[in-house]
């Protein structure tokens, strides 16, 4: 009359272990549900009871309650409707306690008893431990990749009931390899002419450094972004089960083997809210954009758009690779180590040739206003993006690819990583006079700008950052990491510092 | 020479004044008809009552003229608006009255009241005015900025709007070499405007004149700008326009000249440049063009030739890629990209070369665009911030340096 299944649910990023347990016991016909069950998740109840009568099996007119323990957390999401039937069957009679013992399922059941798939499949295999777990069939390359037991994928809830009276073995559902996975990342080919732009994406790979691509409509800066992905290495293990149970905990669209090792790439909208960025929600606490851009690119569009609140909540993660969301009764911490790249126009009517700009001095001044600030402080590399040149546009020669690209990146990462155990973005200013020698040119050249009053302090560990990486793309394989910076490196680092809104300085 | 007298320092008066110029519906012919009739006390009495006008007067004035004005004299506190002008240390003159400026007296339309703060003598200087464009090139600044040191060194006065772009530089480059200058402005003389120009409007009320027919208070609307502009082409012995786009304020300033049958030169820019459209029309137009500082010494009729060769030009020689990509930046403003794709050189190699480029002065950056400073406009290597004054006062200009005669002083 008794019976307890194993299962899990979803919290921020990370799965949750909950014991189902079932009790029927004499009193009048009726289904409660305790364990703080959230809308969803209550009405399990009626997706259970058509499911099991239309497998053929009776639903027990008693008294049927339901705990799901831990008592005190919420419980969301329909993962836990394929337990709760094991566990009424079970407690009615129809399939005995030693069957369930080393199971955990997880699984959305429909009317008709079929078991379809629900996110975050990843991290609830994840919490079973070395259980077997059961998980809808469509889900099982997701499941493989987190689970520590076997897996055991069920289509439909009369199979599992079959199997678990002995009627059958477990049914054998083709995991079937799917082809080769095709990266659908945009390819640097495609790009024509735009030397500076090109070459700045390069330098963002190599040190991970945020960029920011400033200019005119047109201009290809989301043409741009959105290459960043391809030049970067493909993520390490670790890294990639992160990235994984974010996106599945997310309900994102997993690669079809169910394993994100590429660096995600997300786009947010410049409408998006803070708890989309963010991440949040009264109970969910569902992952956000710069959570699901973890190891990864955030790229924000039209930076200047973005609700001040929402920029300014993007400041701690920036510094922390981590973001605490804390609600009255639940709080996650959700990971969102994420490269972020933003483009803007340079002002208003979008710029041009010098003296050729048309705003008045009122909309420039407020474009500015909600550009400065400490956001602006992250950008290690600021990029001037023209529009390139007729011929360039309609030539039908290739460009540089992708590969080609991303093979100097790997190169240049190993010889950051190798001098510093970091990429050159994480450099500080102490590392920077350890790591980034400067020889006398290169320091003349920043003197310059310094007397000029165009750098500031600040700005000097930016160009110092930069140019470190610029030198790491040029040294060759084997030779000292700790190379000096030269004057070149660190003149190419300059020019990759554009203006927002570029105005001639009132000179005399 | 004090060929003007000494405001008296009567600050009952310049409130008068100020309050009189303030009333809504008060244009400058409405006002000058007034107190042609009336002494400016006995006009603000007048008007306090709406029938309170000489019943020939109260004629040109409508019932609701008369009655606004005479609820906005009741209710205004003169001594309150004397003492804050004369706080302000303004002064104040009625058309026809003994400060007036001489220069406004013969014009079509005569400013009914000119307020100014700083010295009224500079009027009596021989005076240039130079306008342009609020959003110029850095070519652009440069020569307003070159051109009015040069002319203040001659002693001339120069005239401009106080406006963003070329107006501001051209009291900057005239202030750097102590010379006379005088602002004329479109709005109040008590509000700095643009505000980023703060400074350099209390250093024009320190060291020069600042002139406007509007009484403290008035905001800069968008109307007062044409009309400060007759004021400005009216002082003018010479309007140089440096640098103007097809359309624009410095154009209005062009044609309130013509009417005034004052002299308008221009100064000759790049076809490619939006920010020369104007300017380089006006030459079509038969404007003779400015290329140094003696072209206008010419007109004002203080020099009897051009300078006949440039000194020698002290900037660093250039090597040979530098010099590809200073040919190309004559051509037009270039972007990085295009100085890659153009000389077909990698992105490091330009960008080294350009940083000696604008370390050694040959080139400047606005928005990614790398543009050309011309050995005319003289600019040191050291732009841009607030340093940039002293380095431009302290390099002087190389072609002064000589003992060739310049003629100080009128």
């Amino acid at each position: 009359m008794f019976a307890t299944v194993a299962s899990a649910s979803i919290l921020g990023a990370a799965g949750h272990r909950v014991t189902v347990e079932v009790h029927i016991g004499n009193g009048l016909p009726g289904f409660t549900m305790v364990g703080l069950p959230d809308e969803t998740c209550r009405e399990a109840r009626d997706r259970v009871r058509a499911a099991i009568l239309s497998t053929g099996l009776c639903w027990p007119d008693r008294r049927i309650t339901v705990n799901l323990a831990p008592s005190r957390h919420r419980k969301t999401g329909t993962g836990l409707d394929l337990a709760i039937a094991i566990g009424v069957l079970s407690a009615n009679g129809n399939i005995t306690a030693d069957a369930i013992a080393d199971l955990g399922c997880v699984g959305e059941l429909g009317l008709d008893g079929s078991v379809r798939p629900v996110p975050g499949i990843a991290p609830m295999v994840g919490v079973l431990g070395d259980l077997d777990a059961v998980v809808p069939a469509r889900s099982v390359h997701e499941a493989l990749r987190a689970a520590g037991g076997r897996v055991r994928p069920v289509a439909h809830l009369s199979e599992l009931v079959s199997v678990l009276t002995g009627e059958a073995p477990w049914p054998d559902h083709q995991v079937e390899a799917p082809d080769a996975v095709v990266d659908l990342v945009a390819d640097l080919a495609d790009v024509h002419g735009q030397p500076v732009a090109r070459r700045a994406l390069e330098i963002a790979a190599a040190g991970s450094h945020h960029m920011l691509l400033v200019g005119p409509p047109g201009s290809g800066k989301t043409m741009l972004a959105r290459r960043l992905p391809g030049l970067l290495p493909r993520l390490e293990r670790d890294a990639a089960m992160e990235v994984t149970m974010i996106h599945s905990a997310a309900g994102v669209r997993l690669p079809p083997l169910g394993f994100v090792d590429l660096p995600p790439f997300r786009a947010p909208h410049h409408s998006s809210s803070n708890v989309a960025l963010v991440g949040g929600g009264s109970h969910l606490l569902r992952p956000g954009e710069i959570s699901l851009a973890h190891r990864g690119v955030l790229f924000l569009d039209e930076l200047g758009e973005f609700a001040p609140s929402v920029l300014d909540a993007l400041r701690q993660p920036l510094e922390e690779g981590v973001i605490h969301v804390a609600r009255a009764h639940v709080h996650a911490d959700l990971p969102a180590r994420f490269q972020l790249v933003a483009a803007t126009n340079p002002c208003p009517c979008g710029g041009g040739p010098p003296g050729s700009c048309q705003c008045d001095e009122t909309s420039r001044q407020r474009y500015l206003r909600r550009l400065s600030g400490p956001l602006m402080d992250r950008f290690d590399l600021r990029v001037a993006v023209h529009p390139p040149d007729v011929e360039e546009i309609l030539t039908t020669q290739t460009s540089e690819p992708s590969s080609a690209v991303a093979a100097r990146v790997l190169q240049a990462r190993q010889v950051a990583v190798s001098r510093s155990g970091c990429t050159n973005a994480e450099l500080d200013g102490a590392a920077l006079d350890l790591h980034a020698p400067l020889s006398d040119a290169a320091r003349s050249l920043l003197r310059f700008e310094l007397v000029c009053n165009r750098l500031t302090g600040r700005g000097l560990h930016r160009i110092r950052r930069v140019a470190r990486t610029i030198a790491d793309l040029d040294a060759q394989s084997g030779r000292d990491p700790v190379q000096m910076i030269e004057e070149a490196h660190v003149a190419e680092a300059l020019r990759m510092r554009a203006q927002i809104h570029a105005r001639l300085p009132e000179i005399a | 020479m004090s060929l003007i007298p000494e405001a008296p320092a009567d600050p009952a008066e310049v409130g008068v004044l100020a309050i009189l110029a303030g009333l809504s519906g008060m244009g400058p012919r409405r006002l000058r008809l007034l107190l042609a009739h009336l002494d400016p006390i006995d006009a603000f009495h007048a008007l306090a009552d709406p029938g309170g006008l000489p019943s020939d007067l109260a004629d040109f004035y409508s019932l609701d003229l008369r009655r606004g004005w005479a609820v906005a004299v009741r209710s205004c506190n003169l001594e309150q608006v004397a003492t804050n002008c004369a706080e302000l240390g303004l002064r104040a003159a009625a058309f026809g009255s003994a400060q007036y400026p001489r220069l406004l007296l013969a014009d079509p339309v005569p400013p009914a009241v000119m307020f100014w703060r700083g010295e009224l003598q500079c009027l009596a200087e021989r005076r240039v005015g130079i306008v342009g464009t609020r959003n110029p090139t850095r070519s652009g600044v440069a020569t307003a900025g070159t051109l009015a040191q040069e002319l203040a060194e001659a002693g001339i006065a120069v005239v401009s709007g106080l406006a963003r772009g070329i107006d501001g530089a051209a009291h900057r480059g005239a202030l750097s070499a102590r010379g006379p200058v005088i602002a004329v402005v479109g709005n109040g003389p008590d509000k700095a405007y643009p505000a980023s120009h703060r400074d350099l409007w209390q250093q024009v009320c320190d060291h020069g004149l600042l002139i406007t027919e509007w009484p403290p208070g008035v905001p800069p609307d968008s109307y007062r700008f044409p009309m400060r502009n007759r004021i400005l082409a009216a002082l003018s012995e010479v309007v140089v326009v440096v640098e103007s786009r097809e359309r624009g304020g410095s154009l209005s300033t062009v044609r309130e000249a013509s009417l005034r049958g004052i002299p308008v030169m221009a100064v000759p820019g790049s076809l490619h440049t939006r920010a020369s459209a104007g300017t380089n029309q006006l030459l079509c137009d038969g404007a003779p063009p400015v290329t140094c500082t003696e072209d206008v010494l010419v007109a004002l009729g203080l020099h009897s030739q051009r300078r006949s060769d440039l000194a020698q030009d002290p900037r660093p020689a250039v090597g040979q890629m530098e010099a590809a990509i200073l040919d190309r930046c004559r051509i037009r403003p270039q972007t990085l990209d295009d100085l890659c794709r153009g000389l077909a050189i990698t992105v490091s190699t330009a960008a080294l070369a350009v940083a000696r480029l604008e370390r050694d002065g040959w080139v400047a950056e606005t928005g990614g665009w790398f543009e050309v400073l011309g050995a005319w406009a003289g600019t040191p290597s050291a732009e841009a911030g607030e340093g940039a004054e002293h380095d431009i006062a302290d390099a002087g200009c190389p072609e002064h340096s000589g003992p060739e005669a310049i003629p100080y002083g009128t």
